[in-house]
Order: structure tokens, then C-alpha cells, then sequence
């Protein structure tokens, strides 16, 4: 044999002989699902940089306090029983009279930091959330409108004849508003409030790692501790990715799907699927303060001409027909016999009575929605565009991407950029003044911009009731038939959210604003 | 003497190409509709306060101040702070006008630190995959020009040149990923997630290296040093790897650099669907979120990486062929 070749044939032998010892799991360990690993949650949308709850609307930031935070009760609001209430850090919540409000607390719950969970917690909460100058801005009024007391570490009694409306507005935004810590509240907005999340949820903030929200399980849940070691919440941009990510089991549980993602994962068996009617209405939002929808007439007469039974064809599954300002899951919801709906007739009425005549005068009108966040926007949009083109509206629809589009949204003095805005809210309460006031008081009037005292009176009127019946009633005959009249904005469906998970992740219970409980989850 | 002469050379115009580049990035972002301040001040923020701290920041002097100001501290290494991206490196959507915590703000160049290695481990595996498919299929075409190998290489390339990136990644996820459970796909959380991205991406640049290869040796193989090879009782095998493939490896290695530089800047749409965290996924954040600093950050290392690449490429060049003069 040639030198050379029993070089070749030996070194052959060699690479032969340690194949079988090279590890593949180089390449591929990582890869697929194991038990007893964190839950993949995929998001699509990305958080906002602080961590203070009080200092955001943002919903994926409001899914991760899910997970972290606790809540004095929770609030299923299945349409079966929307006014449902668990109780959580809460035990009791007792209605003493119309203006005081006694919450009994769980002894026993500790925060993630340690600090045991007291009734100083409560009071340090409700009056920072409350404050004019937090930006989630929870009502029903500001600090100096009610008085919070603690007679002993475990009661938590709510005063608020000050503010002249009656305490049970407490009950809903119990389960609204997360349980800070007093500690953590004492060091204020730039303190360690806006740097992590300390709760007493099931599930501990670790770090935030590029898009990735790292949590672990805390085993001293009151609950007992949770059975997956931690969640990963992770920001993904594209419907696709998500999609992909979930079919491979790279992803555990993913959120908004598109329609047609659902027709596509109802095939897989290995997935399953979460359809929730939720406490987000998509709106058609008009900027009330500048002309020519700073008039009513030519407000409702748009409403008229918009035929919403086309808009919940396009949506498929992911809307659900509703004829109010409110989800169908809120406290109050009725189906408005005095809904604006479809009808030309009386669009083109009330066009000449404004002064527009079959349109004619109206200017440009711009209509402001985004693509890749909510679904079907664009082609709804354009449903909307050629309804209104239709009655003799000039309108113009711009779709954006969602940053662009985010810029673009509130109410600026002398009225926002375009005249009509696409925008869904959703507030993770039963309580309908989270949108209502949010939206129509001129105190708020976050994206319409409507001053109207009319409404202010109407919504000050319900808020300010005795009982939740006498609230009720408020809301259904005297605000949302003033809102039907008036139009700030048009109610398009109310959103359902469609959640994908894997068919191994059972206990995972989703409420109607998208945030999870994942507590008793498994991956079996 | 002559390498010092040449590095003194090509880095002094690439220099001036990488200052051009930024002028230009610079100048194009700060005339395109959308206004940074609004998205980091957030929507509900007063005229008035959005002006303040657009004034604050400087984004209200003429842009040849702002560009002055932004080249002198590049000079220094600073390429700033990200307008919207805190430390942690998360993207970020809206939040409040008033919120004082979001001034602690990510550096550009821990940004771009983190995230070019993800892209360079891509590029490079690309690069090995593309390789590995062209160099075959490229010398096979090129020793049989005019006849079916080179007929074969010309209809595959003309198939994977024509294949969408979006399209063929989404499809062999489906495959690789989703049915076959071979690959992971999406994100990172190891070496293995580089994999389908970097296949995708060599199918794509992988007709050109082909093309250049089969053209390259067929040229090659045609002259007299290799007919008279035979002559001097060099087997195929030898004349193909020892001297047919030296000589034809100067375009090959020019196109490479190229390729390499394009993917560095190039990787946007694959990043994007894989959720691979690179410097394209960075870029495509940036660009959404109006995040000037950041954009410029990545143009000028992208460009400055362009320029070195092409740098070292024509060194090399020389080195394997000493007639050539850059």
C-alpha cells in the first residue's frame, strides 16, 4: 500500500469511529418542548419601558401584571354571568352605605420582595392609581375625592362622600387595579415602582432580556405554588412568526389570531383554541373638535351610513355584533333600540340639515387606522371608506403602520391629525366608565376630543348613583341613548380575542381582556 | 511597504464613503414624515411639551447643526443614546408624555454590540451553507460548459434566485420546523435556531457564487497552462484543485465580500419572519419606531463593515494573485 493512501484509509477509520461520539445535541437540544419548562407566551405587542402599572393602557404590559401582580378580586365576565366576581387578595367586599365601602383582606400573602400584603398596601394603592397624574388614570375620581382608612392591618374601610358618588364603584376597579406595594409606592413614579414588578401573583418578575419578559414561579403563592417554573412573554411582530412559532411547539399560548389563522390551526390537532368575547369594542372614533364633525348631524348621519353587518362579515369570527358603547361583558350593557344603524335615508336628512347636502361642501375627510395589531382593519377600512364615499362623504383612508398610527391617535388642542380615527379599548373590569368616562367626559375625551356638557352631565349623573341598580338604570336610559343622539364615536363589534395554545397546556384560564391566569397551568 | 500604502489609501476613502453615507441617512431621516418626539413623549402629550423637549434634545436646530454635533461625538465613539429603547433592549410601543423614567435610555453601540454578533453567526453559516451548495454545482457546470451539467446549474440557479425569502422560510418552517420537528425556527435560545435562517438566506445568494464559480472555471479551464498540465501527467483531480480552482478564485472571493456585506445589511426580511434578534430585526424595530439614533447607528456600522470587508477582500487578492493593483 502507497504511503499516502494508508494515510487516507486510516484517517477515514478515524473520522468513521467518531461519528457515533459527536453530540448532535449541539445543533438541536434546544429545539423542542420538554416538561417542566417555562410557558412561551408570544405577544403581539410591546411593552412600554416602565414597569409602574399606573403609568400605562399598553395590554401586553397589562398580560405580564397578570401573571405578577394580584388583584383584590378578579373579574371572569363570561357573557353567561358578566357580573362575576372571584375574590383574590380580597376575602370580603361589603357595601356599609351608599357612599362607604368595607374590604376585608387574605392574611397571610406576601409580596415578591417579602413584604407581607396589609391593608397599608390598599390604601397606598388606591390613592397613587388615583392621582389626576398617573396615565392609566383609574376612576371613578381623583385622590382628594375619597378617604381611605385602616383599622386594622387586614380591613380597608373607602369613604367617598367627599367626591359625592357612591363607593360600589370601588367593586369593579378592584379587580382593575393591581396591589402595589406601600414601599414601593413611597419612593414615587421614579422610583423602584417604574424599574420591576413586585406582586403577590403567582409568577415573580425576573428581568426583561432584549423582548423577552423572564419570569419564574414564586413558591409562596398563597395558592400554592404554580406547577410550570415561569413564564417567557415575548414580543413578536409578525402574525406569521407567532403562528409558526406555536405549530413547531416552540410557542406555548399566542394572541390575537387572524380569521384565517383560526381556519388554519383548527386543522392541526395538536392545537386548540381560546374564543373570548372581550371587554374591547372597536370604535370609529370622530374628532369632535374641529370641523365638520364638531357637528353632531354630521356625525350620526356618517353613523347612518356605515352598514356594520358588512364590517362583522369581514371580521368573521373575531367580532361579535354589539349595539353599544360598551362590551356585552360590561356592567349596564343593553342593545341600544336607538343604536345608530345603516340607513341612508336619514344620513342624507341629516347632511342637509347640517348644511352638506348630499355631501356637497364637506371637506377632505381624513380616516386614520393602522395594520398589524388589531385584525382586519385595513380591509374593513376600506368597507367603511366606500359606505361613507357612497352618501357623499370625501373620505380618504390612510393605513399606517401601528407606531405611526400610535403617533397619530389622542386629541390635540384644535383637534388631532385626520377626522376619524380607528381605535379599540379594553379595560379588564366589568366597570363601563373606564370607557365611558375615558372617552366622552371633557375631562378625558382621550381621542373624539368632545366637550359636550350634556354628556358630562349624563356620565356624572350615573357615577354619582347610590346603588349599582340606580347606576344601571343611569347608564341605560339616560347616557347611552345621549351617546346615541350625539355620536362622539361609532361602536363598529365588540373584539373577540383568539388565543392558539398548545393542546399540552390545559389550566391556562384567559379573561376577556387578554390577560391570563396561569397559576394552575401545565404542560403536560 | 505596499500594504501600508494600500490600508492608508482604501481606509482614507472609506472614511470619506462611510461620512457620506451618514450625511445622507442623517439628512433623509430627518425630512421624512413622522416626528420622533410624539412617539417618545406619547400621544397624549401637549404641543407644547413635545416642542420643549424636541428643542431640549436639539432636533429643532438646522439639520447641518444637528449633523455637526452628531458626527463629533461618532468621532469620539458615541453614536448616542436610542430615542424609545430602555437598557434592557425591549422594543417599545406607547407609554406617557410625563413619564421621567424613560429617559434611561439604551446606548446605540450596546444595542449594536448585543445584536451584530447574532448577524455576523448568521451571515457566516449562510456564507458555509451557500458554499457548500455552489461550490460543487459551480465547478461541475464550469469543467462541462455548454452541455447538461452547466445546463442543470443554470436552471437550479434560476429556481433559487427566483424563490421569495419570505416565501421559501415560511415554507421550510412549515416543513423543517412544524411537521418534521428537525429545526427550531423562530427566536433564539441556542446555535441550532441560526440554522433554517442561514439556509434560507444561502439559497438565495448561493445562484450568484454558482454563476461566478461556472463561468470563472470554464474560463480557466480553457487556457493553455491546463491543457499542457494533462501533458505534464497531472491527474484531473490535481489540475481541477491545485490550479484551475487558485485561478479562479479571485472573482469568486470578490463576489464573496460583497454577498457577505450585503447580508450584514441585507438580513431585514428573514430577521423579521424567524424573529431572529439581529441587527435587521433591530433595524426594522428602529425604522417602525422612529428611532433615529439607532437607524443611523446601524447605517454607519453596516457601511463602516461594507468598506473593511471590501478592504480585506482586495488585500487577499492580492496576496493569491500579486499582479493584481488596487
Amino acid at each position: 500500500m502507497e504511503r499516502r493512501k494508508f494515510l487516507s484509509y486510516s484517517a477515514m477509520i478515524g473520522a468513521a469511529a467518531a461519528i457515533p461520539r459527536i453530540n448532535p445535541d449541539f445543533a438541536f437540544s434546544k429545539a423542542f418542548a420538554q416538561e417542566n419548562r417555562p410557558l412561551m407566551f408570544l405577544s403581539a405587542e410591546n411593552i412600554t419601558g416602565n414597569w409602574d402599572p399606573t403609568a400605562h393602557t399598553t395590554l401586553s404590559q397589562t398580560n405580564i401584571e397578570g401573571f405578577v401582580m394580584g388583584f383584590l378580586t378578579r373579574a371572569p365576565m363570561r357573557p353567561d354571568d358578566p357580573d362575576k366576581v372571584i375574590y383574590e387578595l380580597a376575602t370580603e367586599i361589603n357595601e356599609i352605605d351608599a357612599f362607604t365601602l368595607e374590604i376585608k383582606l387574605r392574611e397571610g400573602v406576601t409580596f415578591h420582595d417579602g413584604k407581607p400584603f396589609k391593608a397599608e398596601d390598599v390604601k397606598a394603592t388606591f390613592e397613587y392609581g388615583a392621582q389626576p397624574d398617573r396615565p392609566k388614570q383609574v376612576y371613578p375620581g381623583p385622590t382628594d375625592t375619597f378617604e381611605v382608612t385602616t383599622p386594622d392591618d387586614y380591613t380597608v374601610i373607602i369613604d367617598t362622600s367627599k367626591g359625592g358618588y357612591g363607593a360600589s364603584l370601588f367593586i369593579f376597579l378592584a379587580s382593575y387595579l393591581p396591589m402595589l406595594s406601600a414601599q414601593d409606592i413611597a419612593e414615587g413614579p421614579n422610583g423602584v415602582l417604574s424599574q420591576r414588578l413586585n406582586g403577590t401573583g403567582p409568577f415573580k418578575f425576573v428581568e426583561q432580556r432584549g423582548n423577552d419578559t423572564v419570569m419564574e414561579a414564586f413558591p409562596e403563592y398563597f395558592r400554592g405554588a404554580p406547577i410550570v417554573p415561569g413564564v417567557t412573554f415575548a414580543f413578536v411582530g409578525d402574525g406569521t412568526t407567532r403562528m409558526l412559532s406555536l405549530m413547531s411547539g416552540q410557542a406555548d399560548v399566542i394572541e390575537r389570531l387572524e380569521p384565517e389563522q383560526v381556519e388554519t390551526l383548527e386543522a392541526e390537532d395538536d392545537i386548540k383554541l381560546s374564543r373570548l368575547v372581550s371587554v374591547e369594542n372597536k370604535y370609529l372614533f370622530f374628532r369632535c373638535s374641529k370641523p365638520p364633525f364638531d357637528d353632531w348631524r354630521v356625525r350620526k348621519a356618517a353613523a347612518h351610513a356605515i352598514d356594520r353587518t358588512i364590517l362583522w362579515d369581514v371580521m368573521g369570527s373575531a367580532g361579535e355584533p354589539s349595539s353599544n358603547w360598551i362590551s356585552p361583558i360590561k356592567f349596564g350593557y343593553i342593545d341600544l333600540e336607538s343604536y345608530p344603524e345603516y340607513d341612508p335615508d336619514e344620513c342624507q336628512r341629516l347632511l342637509a340639515e347640517a348644511g352638506y347636502p348630499g355631501g356637497e361642501g364637506l371637506p377632505e375627510l381624513e380616516y386614520l387606522t393602522s395594520t398589524g395589531f388589531y385584525p382586519k382593519t385595513k380591509e374593513y377600512g376600506e368597507v367603511i371608506t366606500a359606505l361613507l364615499q357612497e352618501q357623499g362623504f370625501p373620505v380618504r383612508l390612510n393605513v399606517m403602520e401601528v407606531a405611526a398610527w400610535n403617533e397619530r391617535l389622542y386629541d390635540r388642542p384644535g383637534g388631532g391629525p385626520g377626522h376619524m380615527v380607528d381605535c379599540g379599548w379594553s379595560t379588564g373590569s366589568p366597570e363601563p366608565d373606564l370607557v365611558l368616562r375615558t372617552h366622552f367626559h371633557s375631562s378625558s375625551k382621550r381621542i373624539c376630543g368632545i366637550v359636550d356638557p350634556e354628556i358630562d352631565a349624563a356620565l356624572d349623573e350615573e357615577r354619582n348613583a347610590p346603588s349599582l341598580e340606580a347606576r344601571r338604570e343611569s347608564l341605560q336610559t339616560n347616557l347611552m341613548p345621549l351617546l346615541a343622539q350625539k355620536v362622539p364615536a361609532l361602536s363598529l363589534f365588540t373584539s373577540v380575542l383568539i388565543h392558539g395554545m398548545r393542546s399540552n397546556v390545559d389550566g391556562l384560564f384567559i379573561y376577556p381582556d387578554g390577560v391570563a391566569d396561569a397559576s394552575e397551568a401545565t404542560l403536560s | 511597504m505596499f500594504v501600508v500604502r494600500f490600508l492608508a489609501r482604501r481606509l482614507f476613502q472609506g472614511v470619506i464613503i462611510v461620512f457620506l453615507v451618514s450625511a445622507l441617512i442623517f439628512t433623509l431621516l430627518r425630512v421624512v414624515p413622522g416626528d420622533p418626539v410624539r412617539l417618545m413623549a406619547g400621544g397624549m402629550a401637549p404641543e407644547a411639551l413635545i416642542e420643549q423637549i424636541a428643542t431640549d434634545m436639539g432636533l429643532r436646530d438646522p439639520i447641518y447643526v444637528q449633523f455637526a454635533r452628531y458626527m463629533s461625538g461618532v468621532a469620539q465613539g458615541d453614536l448616542g443614546q436610542s430615542f424609545v429603547r430602555p437598557a434592557s433592549g425591549a422594543a417599545l410601543g406607547g407609554a406617557s408624555f410625563d413619564d421621567t423614567t424613560r429617559s434611561e435610555r439604551a446606548e446605540v453601540l450596546t444595542l449594536i454590540a448585543e445584536t451584530a454578533p447574532m448577524t455576523i453567526q448568521l451571515a457566516l453559516l449562510a456564507m458555509i451553507f451557500a458554499l457548500i451548495i455552489a461550490i460543487p454545482i459551480g465547478i461541475w457546470a464550469g469543467l462541462n460548459p455548454g452541455r447538461w451539467p452547466d445546463r442543470i446549474a443554470l436552471y437550479l440557479s434560476s429556481i433559487f434566485v427566483s424563490l421569495p425569502n419570505f416565501w421559501l422560510g415560511i415554507v421550510l418552517v412549515l416543513l423543517l420546523s412544524v411537521k418534521l420537528q428537525l429545526v427550531p425556527a423562530i427566536g433564539y435560545d441556542g446555535f441550532a435556531y441560526t440554522i433554517l435562517p442561514a439556509f434560507v438566506l444561502a439559497i438565495e445568494i448561493a445562484p450568484f457564487i454558482i454563476r461566478a464559480l461556472s463561468v470563472s472555471v470554464a474560463s480557466v479551464m480553457s487556457q493553455n497552462f491546463i491543457a499542457i498540465a494533462a501533458v505534464r501527467g497531472l491527474t484531473q483531480t490535481q489540475i481541477v484543485f491545485r490550479h484551475a480552482l487558485k485561478n479562479s478564485a479571485v472573482p469568486l472571493l470578490n463576489l464573496l465580500g460583497v454577498q457577505f456585506s450585503m447580508l450584514l445589511g441585507g438580513v431585514l426580511v428573514i430577521e423579521f419572519i424567524f424573529d431572529y434578534p439581529g441587527l435587521g430585526l433591530l433595524t426594522i424595530n428602529a425604522v417602525l419606531q422612529r428611532d433615529f439614533p439607532l437607524i443611523q447607528g446601524i447605517a454607519i456600522v453596516t457601511a463602516a463593515a461594507f468598506v473593511l470587508i471590501n478592504i480585506f477582500v482586495d488585500l487577499i487578492a492580492t496576496v493569491i494573485d500579486p499582479r493584481l493593483d488596487y
